[in-house]
């Protein structure tokens, strides 16, 4: 059940990020992150009020988590804004494989200082999924480079 | 250096996994999504203000590419409710495995307009090996 769920969030990132892709080539990067938080915040707070618990919103309890985990939505547009400098500047192989990377390596140290769980088959699993991960991300650049040096980075996995 | 901020934006993405999910603890998942999308908005209001951003041809497009908040609503619910489950780090690679499977799926059938890019059946060993790796991770200690 959360397996699957899990998957689908992963299905539901790379969606998102198509349409992002395809509004902020119209209309800005900024311009376009901004609908995407209007249009999601919009949509929570319809949810939000269907689900009943809208109370919730304004109880202090619902405030009492540590301070930093409020930053997540500030987080989500600095990534946004450092992805869109990096894309210019390292290839797509690189860029993704890194946040590859840096997502799960950092995922561990985060479950090791929030529930002080950690170890060595977790490593060594993340390790495998790195190497799977990159070497597709290897194939496909391998691909883009022989088809057209015009088209290059024209794959999903490269936006 | 920009390797290494590279690192750090995956760390981030990781990051709003473990944050989003204790705010989901804190405050329900509805509420916690209204509350991190209210953050997000501020911050990017506040981006556009600094580089005093115009907006231009909004009226032209069509309403489906305004849809990603939407869908991102599911990413953010669906990672709230596995991140006290299953933790971090096999929530991302979980999500990750997601990720790859639909790019697969996208780029093979060129879907949203996109080129059409035929599936390498060498990928097969890349995704026996990340399966590999998460069923390791997901082993009970």
């Amino acid at each position: 059940m959360y397996i699957t769920l899990a998957i689908l969030a992963g299905v539901s990132i790379v969606l998102s990020r198509i349409v992002n892709y395809v509004l902020a080539d119209k209309i800005g990067l900024f311009q376009g992150t901004f609908f995407n938080y209007l249009t999601g915040f919009i949509g929570s707070f319809i949810l939000l009020l269907v689900s009943g618990e809208t109370m919730k919103l304004f109880s202090i309890n619902s405030y009492q988590g540590s301070w930093w985990a409020y930053l997540g939505g500030i987080v989500g547009v600095g990534v946004i804004a450092l992805s869109s400098f990096l894309s210019s500047k390292i290839s797509a192989f690189y860029l993704t494989l890194l946040l590859f990377v840096g997502q799960l390596f950092g995922g561990m140290v985060l479950d090791y200082m929030v529930s002080n769980d950690f170890s060595i088959q977790k490593i060594i699993g993340g390790v495998l999924v790195v190497i799977g991960l990159g070497y597709n991300l290897w194939i496909d650049a391998k691909n883009n480079k022989a088809s057209t040096e015009i088209e290059k980075n024209n794959q999903v996995s490269s936006i | 250096m920009n390797y290494l901020l590279s690192l750090i934006a995956g760390l981030l993405l990781a990051f709003m996994v473990s944050s989003n999910g204790i705010v989901g603890e804190a405050a329900g998942n509805y509420a916690s999504s209204v509350i991190i999308h209210f953050i997000g908005l501020v911050a990017v209001i506040a981006v556009l203000l600094i580089r005093k951003a115009k907006f231009k041809n909004l009226r032209q497009l069509p309403l489906w590419m305004y849809s990603a908040g939407l869908i991102g609503i599911i990413t953010v619910l669906f990672n709230n409710l596995t991140f006290t489950a299953l933790g971090v780090s096999l929530t991302v690679a979980l999500g990750l495995l997601g990720q790859s499977i639909t790019s697969i799926i996208i780029d093979h059938f060129g879907l949203f307009g996109l080129p059409v890019s035929r599936f390498n059946t060498k990928k097969i060993v890349g995704f026996m090996i990340i399966l590999f790796g998460i069923i390791i991770m997901a082993l009970p200690v």
